[in-house]
């Protein structure tokens, strides 16, 4: 497999203004939460990217992506039909090719060297099939996430072929059908905002869009129905993803990309400094 | 033979071998090494089943083998009594046994069998500890199953709010355009069992024998026949957002509503009538068990699931449904709110890997792993809620006819190396190719669903079940393999449409295994209103079919189709005739009622309303609106408002909802009770029964001010109790040849000198729970192939004796303003039985009224006598129904008069020490006497003393001896409590259990009172300063001096006597079949008593346990049965 494409989904109604916003990055600039996505996916070999948008955002995102404006093709969701639906948008983007997937509104930060989205490529590759990224998330946090069920491939760590999809699962149906033996109890494979999937993806979402009726579609229908057709991974990466969207998300990324990079000790005398005056 | 291989066993043939087999040809010697081995081996066992068989066979040598042969043995071995007293059972470990430690029990009681040797005592201490080990081992591994079912665990793990996962569907959040929000209901049919499983749906027994565990079941649809229009989905449940951040839960049929804003109150299930809905709420993950007693705040939980200031509202109803209808209408019920609940939080798929359906999984039908889900989640509804029910109940949430079947569990499975079944069966529901439209109509032509009407307990009879199929016993055993062939024509025969063939198989299966099995699901009512249909119905009827775990509530006859409307009518009649026949003999909870009902084709079945049909059941406003209605319009909250509207509107068009006006102005301003019993109101009743209202005044001064009470029953602490020593009985237990006692005996019967007097005044509050029906009349058993009551048993034993010394005994039994009127009214229906002797009834002459019992005694009696404590969450449903009544009791007026409920159940007979004074008030004794002037020796015994009679040896003891008194005493077993023989400060008396000043006493004293009391007629009356004359004289003419001068006499013995204040249960019944028990204050004096004064000269004998015991609860009937008992009895008899 050979990836060059990626596609960000930034046009949720909630999601609009959320890759503008301005974050200090683990190098000490400040850039946007866009730039900051872009780079993780140039970082992992990526040379175009599909942003898919609110009608008429063009403009600011432009100015956000910054230098890396140029890699962009700006692609319109004109109504609001579910994440499915914004993916469905980049079909005609990406063609026949195997695309990276990421949303506008996550922050990655790598454990290792590797960016998270590099590590996910790789495998990807490496493997020659879809791979979503997961991690191993608390049940109080399903109603938030997709999630996985299946079983680990032998003899690799912290790899998965994936049997069952399903969004916000209640536990009741979790506990039925998506324990994954290793794990601990009470924890399920939740989707990290960042996935590699192949066209088939699109052909699905192409025919459920097609049948829905003008209702949402989840891209995770799409990926359950990607399961049954080919061999499709689940990969459990070094690193963190921070929902900027949260309560208290944009802080929890900042520090999290202040504490990794070369301003350790500065964000880290500030929180003392803080704590201390409190 | 060796036990150890039948449990562990893996050849079928092996293992299916019986206990009794085993124990019938060992010594005592080989049975003690054999119960030895067994005990050591299920200490180490591992396999669940194997070390609860194990239990069961220890409890049953311990129960029934090893007491026979221990009396065999001393009965060969001399032929007097050694005189030495029989090994006490010990106190510590009766205490462990109350505290549920069983294991401990059993080793401090097998200790005392090492040092003392076995015996009749220690023996039923060991077989109860052994019992309730074996059964507290199943109900474990069945509650860790329900935990360890997928999809329930997670629940057990949440312990705060913020880790809710659960969230409400969108779809119950969008309000209509009134503001309103929707209601998602849920409707769902019960289930009837076709074939009767012989009990093979409970759980126990799934999990040991999965290959029997077969059930047929139908899911119905149900109405009163007359009353409702068409048969609907009985059981309903209902669901909606609501604008305040409480739990808002209402019972329709039980009219009881609460708000309920607080977490620990979700967990109080007996606080009030919503105990269901809450277990629903609980099992169902909304709120989930893992949270109890975190402390945390219910409105943070809900705002979690419906959003911060929103809460749920959830409402239920059966559609007034009689309970004990054994169509499993509360299970389904608590199956409707579970799936209701679940569909509302997106638990229900409607089949996983659909998503993209129309509201998948919130209306329609649900999928089979919906369903499974709903069963597992009943599961743990019922084990929260203290009940339980088998696994077969949840059957109404599945559609149609279906077959439900145990499955050996498999590797994966929780269960695996457990138990050899898994907890939950698989449901096979059955097409139309497999059983035909044909047959389903054809099934709805003959078959007439009735409830009987019949209160019962069933709880005892699934425990016998449990106990004989892990015992393999072998008449139950062959029964069950025979119930398993009937399940196989039913099947057939259904297939066939054949319903007359499917009638023999339904009545074979009553009459054979069922009845093989446990005798006692059938009863004298039900036998007759199967004879009353064969008479009246001939060749139409084609057949009886019992329900649930015993006849006489729900029950099916099947007819010819051409004759079932006239039978379902014609059924009304008979059962509402035959009620009448025996109310006074047996509980009935109400009227019997015959249903209409038809096949549910959908199993349970969600739909969403909204707009203006975004009502609930037209019950709910008739339970709640009154209140709403009070309130001041401008504080109701908008939807509220908008609500009271939208029902105005809908009352006004809807023709179902045409008698609400009506209803609102009867529940606005409720009519007037009448309060009369039989046509007497509880005062004439009082001043009939001869009610003594300055004592009763007096007695209410006193309990109000302390001065007497459950805690002033007892000695004074300084008394010393000390069992009896060796000269102080006479031990008759043994056979011995004591030719003089004997001939005097046989001269006194032969000539005519004794007379019988059965104690048959009181109500037998264990017997029925309190239900206020005659003990005497009941019809208790089967002997001599018919179904006995007390009195004709009593009877018929002293026929015998009539017959064999050649003189009839006259017989009395004493009454009470509760069984007077129906005692005569049956004995003359029944011609005396055909009593050749003298037969009187002595009615009461003394009444009392009861009292609301001071919280003072609640608590002494709850919380400081030694009490069984229960499993944990039967406990705590226990601890809170206590609570409940004790602030019922605050609430009500301690002490005041107990009048909430009908005059009968108010008033309460005053101690069986007033029955033989009676006898000299009412003129029957001196009737007696004038009829037999030879008579000098009266037998006093209960009426549940059974095996008490006109024996010649103990008379001519009595005789000889020369005591006013002589009191039959038997060895002690667990379960004899209640007082005994003691010494009391050095002389020997009857003391009873609540005068012991500390418990343990009565764990000192070797003797239990049987009560059965021979009396010198001379002798008892000169204690009273009476001679015959005054007893002739007093009968003879209704001069006021010759009466006063008994009465006197009376009170003067009376008042040497301690008065005892007693809490009692009594049960109100109301609504359909609901019955709720309540502790009621009364007083007694008591007839053993009467040894504690000087003057009345007192002996005691010990006499044969089968002699001297008493069955005072139905529970014992089983081993009353099987330990010889019965048969003991029935050698006795000499039947009409």
């Amino acid at each position: 497999m050979n990836l060059k494409k990626a596609v960000i989904t930034a046009a949720g109604k909630n999601q609009r203004t959320l890759p503008l916003q301005s974050l200090v990055d683990r190098d000490g600039s400040t850039k946007t939460a866009l730039a900051i996505i872009l780079e993780e996916a140039l970082a992992a070999g990526i040379e175009e990217i599909g942003l898919v948008i609110h009608p008429g955002d063009q403009a600011a995102f432009a100015v956000a992506a910054g230098s890396h404006a140029s890699r962009l093709t700006f692609l319109e969701q004109s109504e609001p039909l579910g994440y499915g639906h914004a993916v469905g948008c980049a079909r005609a983007f990406t063609g026949s090719s195997p695309f990276l997937l990421l949303v506008g509104d996550h922050l990655y930060v790598s454990t290792e060297a590797r960016g998270c989205a590099r590590q996910l490529v790789e495998t990807a590759n490496a493997e020659n099939a879809a791979v979503s990224a997961v991690q191993a998330t608390h049940e109080s946090k399903l109603p938030y996430y997709g999630a996985i069920g299946g079983r680990r491939v032998a003899g690799r760590e912290r790899l998965y072929e994936i049997t069952d999809v399903l969004e916000k699962p209640t536990p009741t149906t979790a506990e039925q059908h998506l324990i994954i033996p290793g794990l601990r109890a009470g924890h399920y494979l939740c989707f990290f905002g960042m996935h590699v999937l192949t066209p088939v993806v699109m052909e699905v979402l192409a025919e459920l869009l097609a049948a829905s009726g003008g209702k949402s579609v989840h891209l995770s229908t799409a990926l359950a129905k990607l399961a049954k057709k080919e061999r499709y991974l689940a990969a459990e990466l070094g690193g963190r993803r921070y929902d900027i969207g949260a309560k208290y998300g944009l802080l929890t990324a900042q520090l999290a990309l202040g504490l990794a990079g070369k301003d350790r000790d500065e964000v880290l005398t500030g929180i003392v400094e803080l704590l201390a005056h409190r | 033979m060796n036990l150890i291989s039948i449990i562990t066993s893996a050849d079928d043939a092996t293992r299916n071998q019986s206990l009794d087999a085993f124990a019938r040809q060992a010594s005592v010697a080989q049975l003690l090494e054999a119960r030895t081995r067994l005990d050591t081996f299920r200490r180490s066992a591992e396999n669940l089943y194997e070390r609860v068989r194990a239990l069961f066979f220890l409890a049953n040598i311990h129960r029934y083998h090893l007491p026979a042969k221990l009396l065999a043995a001393a009965s060969a071995t001399s032929g007097e009594s050694d005189g030495a007293a029989p090994v006490l059972i010990p106190f510590h470990g009766f205490e462990q046994l109350l505290g549920r430690r069983f294991e401990e029990a059993i080793d401090t009681f097998l200790a005392d069998q090492q040092e003392h040797g076995p015996s009749d005592g220690l023996s039923s201490a060991l077989a109860a500890a052994y019992h309730r080990l074996a059964f507290q081992t199943l109900a474990d591994q069945v509650r860790r199953s329900v935990r360890t079912v997928r999809g329930n665990q997670w629940m057990f793990r949440m312990g705060h709010p913020a880790d809710q996962p659960l969230r409400i569907r969108p779809e119950l959040l969008q309000r209509s355009a009134d503001g309103t929000f929707p209601i998602l209901r849920e409707q769902t049919p019960v289930r009837m069992d076709l074939t009767h499983s012989a009990w093979s749906d409970i759980f126990f027994l799934g999990m040991d024998f999965p290959e029997g565990a077969k059930v047929i079941n139908i899911s119905v649809d149900l109405g009163v026949h007359g009353r409702d229009a068409a048969p609907r989905p009985p059981v309903s449940a209902w669901l909606r957002v609501i604008d305040e951040p409480v739990l808002r839960l209402t019972s329709v049929d039980l009219g009881a509503t609460a708000d309920i804003s607080a977490l620990s109150d979700v967990f109080d299930f007996a606080k009030d009538y919503l105990g269901l809905l809450k277990a629903a709420v609980i099992a169902s993950g909304i709120i989930p068990p893992g949270i109890e007693g975190s402390g945390h705040s219910l409105a943070e939980l809900l705002a979690n699931i419906v959003g911060p200031g929103r809460g749920l509202e959830i409402v239920s109803s059966v559609n007034d449904i009689p309970k004990g209808s054994r169509l499993a209408v509360s299970t389904n019920l608590l199956g409707s709110l579970i799936s209701v609940c679940m569909r509302a939080t997106g638990q229900t798929s409607g089949g996983i890997g659909q998503p993209g359906e129309t509201l998948p999984g919130l209306i329609g039908a649900l999928s089979e792993p919906d369903r499974r889900l709903v069963l597992a989640r009943a599961l743990l509804g019922e084990w929260l809620g203290g009940s339980g029910g088998g696994w077969q109940d949840s059957g109404g949430v599945w559609p149609g006819i279906k077959l439900i079947t145990g499955v050996p569990s498999a590797e994966g499975d929780p269960e695996f190396g457990i138990s050899r079944g898994r907890l939950m069966p698989v449901h096979h529901v059955f097409s139309r190719e497999e059983i035909p439209e044909s047959a389903r109509q054809a099934l709805m032509d003959s078959l007439v669903v009735v409830h009987g009407g019949m209160a019962q307990n069933v709880g005892p009879i699934l425990e016998m079940v449990t106990e004989k199929y892990l015992l393999r016993s072998e008449a139950e055993w062959l029964g069950r393999q025979d119930a398993l062939s009937v399940l196989d024509e039913v099947i057939s025969a259904l297939k066939r449409s054949d319903i007359r063939a499917l009638g023999a198989a339904t009545t074979r299966n009553f009459r054979q295994p069922i009845q093989a099995i446990i005798p006692w699901a059938s009863t004298y009512f039900t036998e007759q209103l199967i004879a009353k249909c064969e008479r009246e119905f001939g060749g139409d009827f084609w057949g009886f079919w019992m329900l649930g775990g015993m006849s006489g509530g729900g029950m099916g006859f099947i007819f010819a189709p051409h004759r079932k409307l006239e039978a379902q009518d014609r059924l009304r009649e008979i059962m509402l005739e035959t009620k009448h026949e025996l109310s006074a003999s047996l509980p009935f909870a109400m009227d019997p009622v015959v249903f209409d009902y038809a096949i549910n084709e959908h199993g349970t079945y969600a739909d969403l309303l909204s707009g203006d049909d975004a009502l609930m059941p037209a019950g709910y406003y008739a339970l709640t609106l009154p209140r709403l209605i009070r309130t001041n319009r401008a504080e109701l909250p908008a939807t509220r408002r908008t609500e009271l509207d939208k029902f105005g509107a809908a009352a006004r068009t809807r023709p179902e909802l045409r008698g609400m006006v009506q209803t609102l102005f009867d529940v606005l301003l409720p009519r007037g009770k009448s309060g009369k019993a039989d046509g007497a109101t509880l005062q004439e009743l009082l001043e009939q029964n001869g009610f003594d209202r300055t004592q009763h005044e007096q007695i209410r001064t006193d309990l109000k001010e302390g001065r007497i009470g459950l805690a002033q029953n007892r000695l004074r602490a300084d008394t010393q109790i000390e069992d009896v020593k060796a000269g102080d009985v006479t031990d008759f237990t043994l056979p011995a040849i004591r030719t003089q006692v004997t001939r005097q005996g046989e001269a006194a019967l032969r000539n005519g000198e004794l007379a019988i007097v059965t104690l048959a005044a009181g109500a037998g509050s264990r017997w029925t729970g309190g239900a206020g029906t005659c003990k005497a009349l009941h019809p208790y058993a089967k002997l001599g192939g018919h179904h006995r009551t007390f009195i004709e048993t009593h009877l018929a034993k002293s026929r015998q004796a009539s017959r064999v010394f050649g003189a009839t005994i006259p017989h009395i039994f004493t009454t009470s303003y509760l069984t007077q009127g129906p005692t005569a009214e049956f004995l003359a229906r029944m011609g005396n039985y055909g009593y050749e002797g003298p037969l009187h009834l002595s009615p009461g002459k003394s009444v009392g009224l009861r009292m609301i019992p001071t919280v003072r005694d609640l608590r002494f009696q709850w919380e400081e006598m030694p009490q069984q404590v229960l499993d944990v969450q039967q406990q705590k449903v226990r601890e809170s129904l206590r609570a409940a009544l004790m602030n019922w009791a605050h609430a009500a007026g301690e002490t005041g008069d107990y009048t909430d409920n009908i005059p009968l159940q108010c008033l309460h007979p005053v101690g069986h020490f007033y029955e033989l004074p009676n006898l000299l008030r009412n003129g029957v004794l001196a009737q007696l006497l004038a009829e037999r002037p030879q008579l000098r020796w009266l037998l006093l015994h209960n009426i549940d003393t059974l095996g008490a009679g006109a024996d010649a040896e103990l008379l001519g003891q009595h005789i000889l001896s020369g005591a006013c008194l002589t009191f039959e005493m038997i060895t002690r077993r667990l379960e004899d409590r209640g007082g005994g023989l003691a010494r009391v400060n050095g002389r020997p008396r009857l003391v009873e259990g609540l005068a012991m000043p500390r418990e343990e006493d009565e764990f000192r004293l070797s003797y239990y009172n049987s009560m059965t009391t021979w009396i010198d007629l001379d002798q008892l009356l000169a204690a009273m300063g009476l001679t015959r004359d005054d007893v002739r004289l007093a009968g003879a003419s209704s001069a006021a001096d010759h009466q006063e001068k008994i009465t006197a006499a009376i009170r003067a013995l009376a008042a040497k006597l301690p008065t005892y204040i007693t809490v009692k249960d009594v049960k109100k019944r109301w609504g359909h079949g609901q019955e709720d028990v309540f502790p009621v204050a009364q007083f007694e004096k008591l007839w053993g008593d009467l040894t504690a004064l000087p003057e009345i000269n007192t002996q005691f004998v010990v006499v044969p346990r089968l002699r001297g015991q008493q069955l005072k609860d139905q529970a014992q009937l089983d081993g009353w049965l099987r330990d010889g008992s019965a048969a003991y009895v029935e050698g006795l008899c000499e039947w009409e």
